[in-house]
């Protein structure tokens, strides 16, 4: 089968494609196909069956906060997922309480995704709620005012543009709130 | 066999031999290595921000999430897939004993891959990001791209249909793999994730991610290297049954391990091990490579002391030994745990495209050029100096952050450690990458300055 390619383009072709085919479709079509919780937005209102809560879509002005983060490339720093790590659940969690784990059934409205894969910067998964909103203003404009020896970049184009500035922390105090964890709901505002 | 030279050869031409225009390889080899200069330029500026984060921090065009994807986008496809589609121009039609199959089109390929790049440029300084890595560009210029690679595919594969010689050196296998794998990858990462959210999109760009190395890079990369090490070696191809196995078994495997990218994260757990194991078999298909080019240069080590190509290529071949080793490495859920999401990462990813795969390039380029425009390299010495910058460099660019992201993933793994402790720890390391960044730029300029003095005659005027 093989030596024949070394003679016949068409034939080295059709292998190549072929040997091609079988892991792409197997590895991007079906999966989605198998395992539904890919596409089926999270919802629990049973404490006994877990954690509650519902995903919803972004309202206009988180959408807006979304595609600025979009925009100044904040995902090449930060990710946004639990891991299945303690690592990750107890680091992330907050005033003793471990993060939730992050399930494929919290993203189905992202587009584009934001799981990102290099964290420069701590990931974001379940950022929502832990600052207040004149922090993250503060931050914005200048991080090692808040946060000695951050690198994290300035962003004075954003800090001195009201609708702007809203509108990202909007986005960034929803985050990872579709799985509502806070014992009394303790979220900062 | 037919003697073959290049048009710019002239005068020492036997009658009867086939002369190339090379009109086309001529335009890309140009613009790439120009393109590897000026990104080089913000590879620097990204490494100093490490350091100093306030660094022209007040422009939003200047700002690190804007500079990073022109860095990446600049140097995968305005430099090193450029510079390997110039050598593809090159090489397919001698091994296939024919001229290109149309210059006129080669060329205006290349015009159109320039107006992609400077597209690139202006779209990604904007913030016109896609949000996607390595597909960052927006979908109009997307579409250019696919449009410049059925030209280019449609050359390649047409030069190949009219070939001289029935047997097909495993140079075109390659070339005409990346020619039709990247054709269906490119798709599937820029446009097919248009239609999905969440993880099954992160699915899909994770193909696409993983496989913009391991199907274009990978197979036009090591189409080069099979051409370029017997060619400056003088020594026959070590194993052509061996060359079969590596090609195959890379065409099966390499397209299973996307998933791999996401280990232990929101992804199901099935598909994680089933990334984790073709992970592990990819080293089937390397080792195949790389002992089928050591034991082709068995007994001829010594030229290395004489020949800049050879010295890059089979450099490049042992750093894409080992990051081929750390790839299927990281893929272990244990090792995975600890450096994964830090500065090992970009540690390995620079070794695959710059140790290994801009290495062969380069070597591809010192070797094609003085050919190319008829004229002996501008300096010999310079080229030999722009291999140590760039390998120095290069290797206290790697091996500072392995150690790195070693240090900052076992960081991570004791949560009482603060993350800020973390960042502030890697201080130093982001140094030293900064120190050798300048290193490897200053071996790129050199690169590029020999190039261009060659292109432009500087020899001639010298001697004048």
């Amino acid at each position: 089968m093989f030596k024949k390619a070394d003679n016949n383009a068409l034939w080295a072709i059709g292998i190549s494609l072929v040997l091609f085919f079988i892991g792409g479709i197997l590895t991007t079509v079906v999966p989605p196909l198998v395992d539904t919780s890919w596409g089926k937005p999270f919802e629990n209102h049973d404490p006994a069956k877990g954690i509650t809560g519902k995903v919803v879509p972004l309202n206009d002005l988180q959408k807006k906060g979304r595609a600025i983060y979009v925009r100044e490339g904040c995902w090449y720093c930060h990710t946004q997922q639990i891991r299945t790590l303690l690592a990750d659940t107890k680091r992330y969690g907050w005033r003793g309480v471990d993060a939730p784990i992050s399930t494929p059934d919290e993203f189905v409205y992202d587009d584009p995704h934001m799981f990102g894969t290099k964290r420069t910067g701590p990931d974001l998964a379940r950022i929502g709620g832990k600052y207040d909103t004149q922090w993250h203003k503060t931050h914005f404009k200048n991080p090692r005012d808040l946060v000695k020896g951050s690198i994290m970049p300035p962003f004075p184009w954003i800090a001195n543009d009201p609708a702007e500035l809203s509108a990202l922390i909007a986005y960034m105090q929803n985050l990872g709130r579709g799985k509502d964890w806070r014992p009394a709901n303790d979220y900062e505002k | 066999m037919q003697a073959q030279f290049s048009k710019a050869e002239g005068g020492v031409v036997p009658a009867g031999s086939l002369v190339h225009d090379d009109a086309t390889a001529k335009w890309f080899l140009v613009s790439s290595v120009t393109y590897f200069f000026i990104v080089g330029i913000i590879a620097v500026i990204i490494a100093a921000k490490f350091v100093w984060p306030d660094l022209m921090g007040t422009m939003s065009w200047l700002t690190y999430g804007r500079l990073r994807p022109l860095h990446v986008n600049g140097m995968l496809f305005g430099w090193l897939l450029a510079a390997d589609m110039g050598l593809a121009y090159y090489i397919i039609p001698r091994l296939c004993g024919v001229k290109l199959w149309s210059e006129k089109l080669g060329v205006a390929t290349a015009a159109l891959w320039n107006v992609i790049i400077l597209g690139a440029v202006v779209t990604l300084l904007a913030g016109q990001n896609q949000g996607w890595e390595y597909a960052e560009l927006p979908w109009y210029l997307d579409i250019l791209v696919v449009v410049a690679w059925i030209m280019f595919g449609l050359n390649i594969l047409m030069t190949v249909a009219s070939r001289k010689h029935q047997a097909m050196y495993v140079t075109i296998w390659y070339t005409m793999g990346c020619v039709l794998w990247t054709a269906f990858v490119y798709l599937t990462g820029n446009f097919a994730t248009l239609f999905t959210t969440g993880t099954n999109q992160a699915n899909l760009n994770w193909m696409y991610v993983h496989n913009a190395v391991g199907l274009i890079f990978t197979p036009i990369g090591l189409g080069v290297a099979y051409y370029f090490i017997p060619r400056a070696s003088n020594t026959p191809l070590y194993s052509h049954k061996l060359s079969m196995v590596g090609f195959w078994s890379l065409a099966f495997v390499y397209v299973w391990t996307g998933a791999h990218h996401m280990i232990h994260g929101p992804i199901s757990q099935w598909l994680q091990t089933i990334a984790i194991a073709f992970s592990l078999m990819l080293l089937i298909p390397v080792w195949a490579v790389v002992y089928n080019l050591f034991a082709t240069m068995k007994g001829q080590w010594h030229q290395l002391r004489e020949s800049v190509p050879l010295k890059f290529l089979m450099s490049g071949i042992v750093f894409y030994l080992l990051t081929c080793f750390q790839g299927p490495m990281h893929s272990l859920r244990t090792v995975n745990a600890i450096v994964s999401k830090t500065d090992w990462i970009p540690g390995h990813a620079h070794m695959a495209v710059l140790g290994c795969f801009s290495f062969l390039a380069i070597a591809g380029t010192y070797f094609t050029v003085p050919k190319l425009w008829g004229k002996p390299l501008f300096s010999e010495s310079l080229a030999n100096w722009s291999y140590w910058m760039l390998m120095i460099g290069g290797l206290g660019f790697f091996t500072t952050l392995w150690l790195g992201g070693f240090w900052q993933g076992w960081q991570w793994n004791n949560w009482s450690i603060p993350f800020i402790d973390t960042v502030i720890a890697l201080k130093p390391i982001w140094i030293v990458r900064f120190v050798s960044g300048i290193l490897m730029f200053v071996g790129i300029v050199m690169f590029a300055y020999n190039i261009l003095a060659t292109v432009m005659g500087a020899n001639e005027e010298a001697a004048a």
